[in-house]
């Protein structure tokens, strides 16, 4: 889920920057180092909402380039387990499908689709209902629940499920009236 | 609705702990019912009808929310999604996806075991129980649909590349020809410029590959490199249908320079594969079937060692409707043809291909009575050698000596004693090209074409 955090980092900043914008290219190059990274902690930092403090400047030994300490505010996004989102399906096969909720991937495996749902071939893979009345393809809107999670330096992963009750698909864009 | 009649129903694990959960219940109200002896009898009957109501109730509650989330099938997963925060160690952990098991979201304890299936998934690895468990689903649903799987090789099978920098002089035009045919959606020769290679597609096969699809499961599975491998399938198959992540690469093959079906998703009995190496097969002769190699680029015949000139050079190219492809297509309608029959006895999940493609080769060469002569050394052991083999394997009888019985005689020398005895007495007198000629195309050739 989405937090909006107070985060602090320490920028250091070349001096051909130096001058009378100095402080808007500090936060130029926050920005652009810190949204769309992702930490275990913290999780994706989704953007930066505004700049709280920057701190003094402090010159480093023997190089040119000065650290500012920066705190500012951010929303993060991060997935619990135990989490109930709503993610769209990316590619159906036969282990199971991907589903994307915003910038973090989740797998749904076969095992945790319920048994009623079978998966079929063909030009659209899906997964199937035996009356066809329920069906999971490409850019099918899920709802799922999070069963576990992997933080990477630049990404982050998670095992779902559709098995419980309210859970699966809430839109399908394949559909007849 | 009493307990008894409830309990054969569910085979589940959570029916043991249901029942431990009643003898409990059981146990804690009979010692419950003690301390009332001392109120009088109509009290303690009120209150034990009571609670015998209650226990009814509750029992029937407890009945119902198991089987409304009752699951056909006996599992231990039943327990894990029951009860998931409680036992965790009990998930069978079948597979591993970037290190997290796909049933309960754990982190993969690293034990090595479990193969890797980079190609559906980078990250994703699965125990061989789970294989098994999903081969066999495989296995229904394609019965069901009544497909088989089919495994393509790429290179010399399906199409033939050459690198840029081998291209001869009097293969420039192609390059020509590749530019000016760029937008052309049926075009066979493709440049490759991130490469630096060039394609040529085999005659016939995009006709091959959607008349096999309704038959056959395809996957490609090549010895060649992963980016190469998905480029290729992305020229036969642009919309992605029939190779949607089933294209093998040399990284996922379990061992060097042997391919195997291991990594495939699909049971042994329906597989048939084309490939045009017999080597790198070496566990699954029995479901190959080998192609001839399609060899366009001058670059590709001296590889291979041969001195002739190339289909390219020769501004040639094999035949669309009489050539390999087109061969092998009718050989694999009649083997899906013969597995499904429904004339057959046998059950469609006992039924295997391989036995359906030996009955199939036994055919092509039926009824003849082969003798060498000159094609071997005498002092090696004839049984053992290839072209006896292969001719077995075809159908036809092999023997050292002639007599009346024999039908043909091979040979790569008229002036042999055998051969002028087949020339006598009128019985065929062929060059060992006939024996690999009826190999690849299935048939019996005519023996006029290959005199010796």
């Amino acid at each position: 889920m989405f937090f909006h955090i107070s985060m602090e980092k320490n920028m250091q900043l070349h001096p051909r920057h130096f001058g009378p914008h100095l402080r808007d290219k500090l936060v130029a190059k926050l920005m652009k180092d810190v949204e769309g990274t992702c930490s275990g902690r913290h999780g994706f930092v989704v953007a930066i909402t505004g700049v709280d403090d920057i701190g003094k400047g402090l010159m480093r030994e023997g190089t040119g380039f000065v650290t500012f300490p920066v705190r500012y505010q951010c929303v993060v996004f991060r997935p619990f387990k135990g989490e109930i989102l709503e993610a769209v399906v990316t590619m159906v096969n036969k282990m199971g499908f991907f589903a994307e909720a915003g910038p973090v991937q989740i797998f749904v495996s076969n095992h945790l689709i319920p048994d009623d749902m079978e998966f079929q071939t063909g030009d659209v893979p899906n997964y199937t209902t035996s009356d066809r009345s329920v069906r999971i393809q490409k850019d099918s809107e899920v709802r799922l629940k999070i069963i576990g999670t992997r933080v990477d330096a630049t990404e982050i992963f998670c095992i779902g499920t559709i098995k419980d009750d309210f859970l699966g698909v809430i839109n399908d864009p394949g559909a007849a009236a | 609705m009493s307990l008894a009649a409830e309990s054969p129903l569910q085979s589940s694990s959570s029916s043991d702990d249901f029942a431990a959960f009643l003898d409990a219940e059981l146990d804690a109200d009979s010692s419950n019912s003690s301390p009332n002896d001392e109120t009088n009898d109509d009290e303690e009957i009120d209150l034990k009808e009571e609670r015998i109501k209650r226990h009814k109730v509750e029992m029937s509650e407890t009945i119902e929310v198991i089987e409304s989330s009752k699951i056909a099938d006996v599992n231990k997963e039943k327990s894990v999604l029951s009860s998931e925060s409680t036992k965790p160690n009990l998930c069978p952990h079948p597979g591993f996806i970037k290190g997290l098991c796909l049933i309960c979201g754990q982190m993969e304890e690293d034990d090595g075991s479990g193969v890797a299936l980079s190609y559906i998934h980078k990250d994703l690895k699965l125990g061989s129980h789970e294989m098994n468990r999903l081969r066999g689903a495989d296995l229904r649903n394609l019965l069901r649909e009544k497909k088989l799987i089919l495994v393509l090789d790429l290179d010399h099978t399906l199409l033939n590349s050459t690198r840029l920098a081998d291209v001869t002089t009097d293969e420039d035009h192609l390059l020509k020809q590749a530019d000016l045919l760029q937008d052309d959606p049926n075009r066979s020769l493709f440049k490759l410029g991130s490469m630096h290679m060039l394609t040529k597609l085999r005659p016939f096969v995009r006709t091959f590959l959607k008349e096999a699809s309704p038959m056959f499961e395809m996957y490609v599975y090549t010895m060649a490199e992963r980016c190469y491998a998905l480029e290729m399938a992305r020229l036969l198959d642009p919309s992605n249908i029939y190779f949607n992540s089933k294209v093998i690469s040399q990284s996922d093959c379990t061992q060097r320079h042997q391919k195997g079906l291991d990594v495939v998703l699909g049971a042994e009995s329906v597989v048939v594969i084309l490939d045009d190496t017999e080597l790198v097969w070496q566990k699954h002769k029995d479901n190959l079937i080998v192609m001839e190699r399609y060899h366009y680029f001058a670059s590709s015949c001296h590889q291979f060692g041969f001195n002739v000139k190339s289909l390219s050079q020769c501004k040639k190219d094999e035949s669309d409707t009489e050539g390999a492809l087109a061969n092998v297509l009718n050989v694999l309608r009649r083997v899906h043809q013969m597995f499904f029959d429904p004339a057959l006895d046998t059950d469609l999940s006992s039924r295997d291909v391989r036995e359906m493609l030996k009955k199939v080769r036994q055919d092509v060469l039926h009824g003849c009575k082969i003798a060498f002569s000159r094609v071997f050394p005498s002092t090696v052991r004839a049984a053992d050698q290839h072209i006896w083999r292969i001719a077995e394997q075809l159908g036809a009888l092999c023997t050292t000596d002639v007599d009346s019985s024999v039908t043909h005689v091979v040979s790569t020398d008229t002036g042999t004693a055998k051969a002028r005895w087949a020339v006598q007495n009128e019985k065929f007198l062929v060059n060992p090209r006939w024996v690999e000629a009826a190999n690849y195309f299935w048939c019996r050739q005519k023996e006029d074409d290959y005199v010796v």
